[in-house]
């Protein structure tokens, strides 16, 4: 059985920029979720849209499923959860969907069917009719959730899904997540939400420069006996961990 | 393998998106221009005025499409980029030359909306505002103004806003939006202007610019092909159906080489 994301020695330079990713390497397995974290900058959405198809690699390889993400075959089994959750503002949610939907092939009956489920799964019903320009950021954000899940792919790539989300949508957030794994669906998302990512994830990667800098499991001892996710991440993105007292006052 | 059904899907957007937006109301806002100066020309007892009334109007028709055609165009894709809602389209499982092409077909149905629009108007106030010959009704004489000639320069003028969408879509990937407004305008009432002339004015203008006259003149899209308002001001009758097959022709095929450049840029672009 293929992996379900294969990245092999990837690199990308920007024209006339410094390199936005180098050497990297990973693998995710099929029915795994996966956490990748970074700092800003750090080369996330550039891999993100690298596995999507929307940006061509320097150097190296990725497959998805075993097959080129370049291709909109390959797409069909993905589903996409945007950083910024932009979304035709004149249009309304229901009217969102069967558009995506009808990109990704689904037949008018299982279109409206699942149109309901997601809205359902997001908690969205009620706004069936209501335009995308009166939505608020959260709600916005459960959009692109439902418009991520609505053709049941196999893969979901979610870029910052907590962005914008109030504590009940993270947890339905975290629930959604958890219901995907059950289903054996991978999952593999950029966050900044380090709680929430050490809750939900089975694996994390921490990319720094391009570079991936760590992978690993949660609770798994790093160097000098540290399983904290938080210290774990900002020693390798070479940020000092703040001692006790000092995060008492940052809080 | 292009999808009839995605390019169809990306089409209906754009011009949910006119709709929505209320830019239909333009079209409807000049359609109004058009028929006010044209209602009341009767009004000031003007005698033999209906060919002089075809000249304005018709002038009028083809200034409005012009600016339909090049602002509907002008900023689909830019708009896609700028508002980052191509990142979710193009995550699907979609071509880029299907999403060029879809929103290729939802302009240039929105501009030969609004032109179908324009020639409504016309056709009924011109043959609303003419004579009736003897034995036939108002009616009958507005239906006369319907003939095989309006119907070949409607085609004609349909021929010329598909074209002229289509290069304002490969201009909207290479250039600003304003860039790519002014110089669509300019190339478009240029050459419905001097398209003819281009050969002579190369030969009478001096190096280099000679050869940039020369240059424009195989180049650019001779839109003065599709201009039909002499023909159909003095009644001169309908063209050659090869004359017509021809014109047809050579913009299908400079719509295919424009979409097919637009598909390229697109393809090369950072998203």
């Amino acid at each position: 059985m293929p992996e379900a994301i294969r990245i092999d020695n990837l690199g990308k330079t920007y024209r006339g920029e410094q390199e936005a990713l180098r050497n990297f390497s990973l693998t995710v397995e099929q029915g795994e979720v996966f956490g990748f974290l970074g700092p800003n900058g750090a080369g996330k959405t550039t891999t993100i849209k690298i596995l999507l198809g929307l940006l061509d690699a320097s150097y190296g390889s990725v497959e998805i499923f075993g097959q080129d993400p370049r291709q909109p075959a390959t797409r069909r089994q993905l589903g996409y959860l945007p950083e910024i959750a932009n979304y035709y503002e004149f249009m309304n949610v229901v009217e969102l969907l069967r558009f995506y939907g009808n990109l990704s092939g689904l037949t008018r009956a299982a279109l409206e069917t699942r149109i309901d489920q997601v809205l359902g799964l997001v908690g969205l019903e009620e706004f069936r009719r209501r335009s995308l320009r009166r939505f608020s950021k959260g709600m916005l954000q459960r959009t692109g959730i439902a418009q991520a899940l609505l053709h049941d792919p196999k893969l979901l790539i979610l870029d910052e899904p907590m962005t914008g989300l109030d504590p009940l949508g993270r947890r339905q957030l975290r629930e959604i997540i958890m219901d995907l794994r059950q289903q054996g669906k991978t999952v593999f998302f950029s966050s900044h939400e380090l709680s929430e990512t050490e809750v939900v994830c089975d694996r994390f990667g921490i990319l720094r420069d391009g570079e991936l800098c760590w992978c690993g499991k949660p609770g798994e001892v790093v160097g000098d006996g540290e399983v904290n996710l938080e210290r774990i991440f900002l020693r390798m993105v070479n940020q000092p961990a703040l001692a006790p007292k000092n995060r008492q006052a940052a809080v | 393998m292009l999808s009839i059904r995605k390019i169809w899907a990306v089409a209906r957007v754009s011009l949910l998106e006119l709709l929505r937006r209320r830019d239909v109301y333009v079209a409807l806002i000049l359609a109004v221009v058009l028929v006010v100066p044209l209602s009341t020309v009767n009004f000031f007892g003007v005698e033999g005025i209906v060919r002089h009334l075809r000249e304005v109007s018709l002038l009028l028709i083809w200034l409005f499409s012009v600016v339909i055609a090049i602002t509907t165009a002008a900023r689909q894709i830019p708009g896609e980029l700028q508002r980052r809602t191509i990142l979710p389209l193009l995550a699907r499982p979609i071509r880029r030359s299907e999403v060029v092409l879809g929103k290729y077909v939802g302009s240039a149905l929105a501009a030969s909306a609004a032109l179908l629009l324009f020639y409504l108007c016309y056709v009924l106030l011109t043959g609303l505002l003419s004579e009736p010959q003897a034995e036939t009704t108002r009616m009958q004489a507005t239906l006369m103004h319907m003939d095989m000639t309006m119907g070949q320069a409607i085609l004609m003028h349909l021929a010329f806003v598909w074209l002229l969408t289509a290069m304002t879509m490969a201009g909207s990937l290479i250039l600003t939006v304003s860039a790519n407004l002014t110089c669509c305008a300019l190339v478009a009432v240029g050459m419905l202007l001097f398209g003819e002339q281009l050969p002579k004015i190369a030969d009478q203008a001096v190096f280099p610019a000679s050869w940039i006259v020369r240059l424009a003149h195989y180049v650019l899209p001779h839109f003065e092909f599709y201009d039909s308002r002499v023909r159909l001001i003095h009644e001169w009758g309908a063209y050659d159906w090869g004359v017509l097959a021809i014109v047809l022709l050579y913009t299908l095929l400079y719509i295919a080489f424009l979409m097919i450049f637009s598909t390229l840029v697109f393809n090369r672009k950072r998203l």
